[in-house]
């Protein structure tokens, strides 16, 4: 009788649904591959998978910070002007204070950190929703990294700035017969080491910590979490602080690779970072997400754009076809969760 | 009309034609779950049908069914002689059937008019005719014949005014068939019998009135047949003038008294365990004191907002105290938060479950651990994966939580395998003293029992129990004390065996101690 009545309004079983939505975004990633492979000889190359995971790992750095906050519920706006303030304050800590770069890269990480605390404050603290609390810090991060440089891009960094960024291990150089220097084998790039380090620790806390049972408990329900004694205000502050953290990093990787800091790098990254959070199933009502989801997600982006450049589509095109595929896979996620 | 009247009258399950309503063999499930199995219900046009039964008999799931909030899992639905199916509220408020929820359904910061013409405004071109729109919301009102102005927002009335609000938004639907959830419950003397001059008014104009109710002793005003169902079955239809009130609760509980209440093993000891005194809080409750033997099961009685929850919320950390001591085995304890009071040793189980008890799409194993993360995990905050599944499943078993596995989120589970997931939260936390806020509330016969038999071999393991409860033979059945409250304060702690229900409501409602 319930069978008969499920068929006939042709609604999914609850299974069907789950299995969906868990290779949904896969399913997309490799039917991308399988795509641009076909169209550009040059696209499944070891060398494009380099520069692919190169440029995922912004999107993938931040969409983890993004990930952890908005499974508590909340949402970070700020990390795109978050990662140019970091950036620019490494920058200037090199060229007018002659701090060496490793410290002035961790000047530029801690001031992310300092950023995502304040954010912290003023959601648990101060109230603020969050979508406004890291409103205001994305136009005051901006505009300080705005304010701080005069506008102008800060090079004359020197090559040990460009370490990070550009650097890679397991780089294969052999000398050709006429001389010039072959690749072998490119490197796997430091930002994608970084990125899976970083990746790896995020999902263990998440997975396997009290810490990251608490984030998801305050994302269930945070009336619940507080009354079975979680510090609901130091869970969620953490959250941001690892997202302003995460967002410093992405800056002064991203810096590094121009060996130049641009007070107008990361325009918009936040709304790929919470993209790259969302195709990956993570819930913005709260209490759902998980960081393989999220780097499915920051890779399908990647390789959308990556592929979409290849084959030669313009950018406005570009980004009709990724407002699509966000679209897209969040109305299977509503699918799924629809009772 | 007439013949109509005269078979209604020969057969009390009638089954004529002229039914305006009529449900034939109802069942819903839910996951985990039967709410109402082959139940039958219909509804004359200018009759007041009553439907009663215990909390979890299926009562508002049948009303759930009738105004399109829930489909049924089997059965028909014959409205005005065809057969429907109503896909939602708005289906069947188009119809002419309208409900009044329990929980009202008030929009708080428009104004009484705009609620009660919501989503069907008067209009003027594109705007909304704003005078038209006050002009019927006042003639709604003054039908009721209640002093509410239609200009005021929604959030400023009492409870008891929404109440009339919502029958006047069910009025201006022009509705044949009109539900009313507990309409009285939070109503004065007075205005129930405003709403009861109301309902007459709407008999004689020929409306059909599905009426659920606690309150027995207000029926014989209005009723004309009554419905009792039990643990979601149907059990007999009756005129109410051919029944007594008493038939009316044994067809409801089915049972004596002492089948409903484990027998009790716990025996107070004169040693006092928990204490408070003078707690106050601006505005909510003073003067609250009370003491809590080992071993006993202490009732917290009162109406609804009397301070019995607030207590409880401040006594555990929830929420802010402004004065008061709070004293666990003599030592005095400073509570600031529920981490405080959790780590002292005291447990609290809310009233709502779902908004306050249950990370509701965890599985079961995370809800378990989750006030007590520290004994399931390594110094540097590892959780013990083997230890975790561990005190799962013992908890599980001990609890006899009905569930596929533990790692099945608890959304899909039962009420009543819900709330033992919170009791094995707290038990797991090895508490001293335990407060269960309305732990039967919505749960199904047989998990009450057993969340009796749980807080009595609580008290017999020497853990102070505070059971606060609605219902008063919950109080009289587990309870070796009860405090009760009315407007925030205690007004009297009686001695279970020797008070009754009577006595209770006496002090609950002001009164004090008149006859002794």
């Amino acid at each position: 009788m319930a069978d008969t009545s499920e068929q006939k309004s042709g609604r999914l079983s609850d299974r069907q649904k789950d299995i969906i939505q868990k290779f949904a975004a896969l399913g997309s990633l490799f039917a991308l591959v399988a795509v641009f492979s076909t169209t550009s000889s040059a696209f499944f190359t070891v060398n494009n998978g380099m520069t692919i995971a190169l440029q995922v790992t912004s999107i993938a750095l931040l969409g983890i910070g993004a990930t952890c906050v908005i499974i508590t519920g909340g949402i970070d706006l700020s990390v795109g002007s978050v990662l140019a303030l970091a950036g620019v304050v490494a920058a200037l800590a090199v060229r007018d204070w002659g701090i060496p770069v490793p410290f002035a890269m961790l000047i530029g990480i801690l001031t992310g950190s300092a950023c995502g605390w304040i954010n912290g404050i003023l959601v648990t603290k101060m109230k603020l929703p969050p979508f406004i609390a890291t409103l205001g810090m994305m136009l005051i991060a901006r505009g300080l990294a705005l304010q701080i440089t005069g506008a102008r891009a800060v090079s004359g960094l020197g090559e040990s700035f460009g370490v990070l960024g550009n650097g890679s291990l397991f780089r294969v150089v052999t000398i050709g017969d006429d001389g010039f220097p072959i690749v072998v084998f490119p490197g796997i790039p430091y930002p994608v080491i970084l990125m899976v380090v970083i990746a790896v620790a995020v999902a263990l806390m998440l997975n396997r910590s009290v810490l990251g049972r608490h984030i998801y408990a305050v994302g269930s329900n945070a009336d619940a979490a507080r009354l079975s004694g979680v510090n609901v205000s130091r869970v969620v502050s953490f959250t941001y602080v690892l997202s302003g953290t995460l967002a410093g990093l992405t800056g002064c990787v991203l810096m590094s690779r121009l060996v130049t800091a641009q007070p107008n790098e990361g325009v918009m990254y936040e709304l790929d970072a919470i993209a790259s959070a969302v195709i990956g199933g993570t819930s913005l009502i709260g209490g759902v997400g998980t960081i393989s989801g999220t780097l499915i997600g920051a890779f399908v982006i990647g390789i959308l754009r990556n592929g979409l450049n290849m084959n030669g589509v313009s950018a406005f095109t570009q980004q009709i076809i990724i407002g699509l595929v966000i679209l897209g896979t969040v109305w299977i996620d509503q699918l799924r969760n629809r009772r | 009309m007439q013949t109509s009247a005269d078979i209604q009258h020969l057969d009390p399950r009638s089954s004529d034609r002229a039914a305006l309503l009529r449900l034939d063999g109802i069942t819903k499930e839910f996951p985990g779950v039967m709410a109402l199995s082959g139940v039958s219900f219909d509804l004359l046009p200018g009759e007041v049908h009553a439907v009663c039964g215990e909390n979890g008999a299926g009562k508002s799931t049948l009303m759930k069914i009738i105004s399109g909030v829930y489909q049924p899992t089997a059965g028909t639905i014959v409205y005005k002689g065809k057969e429907s199916c109503f896909a939602s509220p708005l289906e069947s408020e188009a119809a002419g059937i309208a409900i009044i929820h329990q929980e009202l359904n008030l929009v708080p910061h428009l104004s009484v008019a705009e609620n009660i013409y919501l989503a069907r405004e008067p209009r003027r071109g594109f705007l909304v005719d704003r005078k038209k729109l006050r002009t019927d919301a006042k003639r709604c009102l003054d039908r009721l014949g209640v002093d509410i102005s239609p200009d005021v927002q929604v959030r400023t009335l009492s409870v008891a005014q929404r109440q009339m609000v919502e029958i006047a938004k069910a009025l201006s639907l022009d509705a044949e068939v009109l539900i009313m959830d507990e309409p009285t419950s939070s109503l004065t003397e007075q205005e129930t019998r405003l709403l009861f001059q109301v309902i007459r008014d709407l008999k004689a104009s020929g409306v059909g009135i599905a009426y659920i109710s606690h309150r027995l002793d207000e029926m014989a005003e209005i009723v004309d047949r009554v419905t009792v169902l039990r643990d979601g079955r149907y059990i007999a239809t009756d005129r109410f003038a051919e029944t007594t009130v008493n038939d009316i609760v044994a067809k409801m509980v089915g049972r004596s008294l002492e089948e409903k209440f484990p027998e009790r093993t716990s025996v107070p000891s004169e040693e006092v365990l928990f204490s408070v005194s003078g707690l106050r809080r601006e505005g909510v409750f003073s003067d609250v004191s009370f003491s809590l033997k080992r071993g006993e099961i202490l009732g917290f009685s009162g109406l609804m907002g009397a301070g019995r929850t607030e207590v409880a919320r401040a006594v555990f950390g929830a929420d802010p105290l402004d004065s008061g001591t709070i004293t666990l085995h003599g030592e005095t304890l400073t509570i600031r938060s529920p981490r405080d009071a959790i780590a002292a040793g005291i447990a609290y189980l809310s009233e709502d479950r779902k908004a306050q008890g249950l990370a509701i799409k965890m599985p079961v194993d995370a809800n378990m651990t989750l006030a007590n993360m520290e004994a399931v995990s390594s110094r540097f905050g590892f959780i013990d994966f083997n230890r975790h599944d561990e005190v799962a499943d013992e908890y599980v078993e001990l609890l006899d939580i009905r569930t596929p596995s533990i790692k099945q989120p608890v959304r899909l589970l039962s009420g009543g395998n819900q709330q033992k997931i919170i009791i094995g939260k707290w038990l797991f936390r090895k508490p001293k003293v335990m407060f269960f806020d309305e732990p039967t509330r919505g749960i199904d016969v047989g998990a009450k029992f057993a969340i009796y038999k749980i807080m009595d071999e609580l008290a017999a393991a020497g853990i102070g129990v505070v059971l606060i409860s609605s219902e008063l033979p919950e109080i009289m059945g587990m309870t070796d004390r009860v405090a009760v409250f009315h407007g925030g304060r205690i007004t009297g702690v009686l001695d279970t065996r020797k008070t009754d229900q009577e006595e209770i409501m006496r002090y609950a409602s002001g009164y004090g101690p008149t006859a002794h």
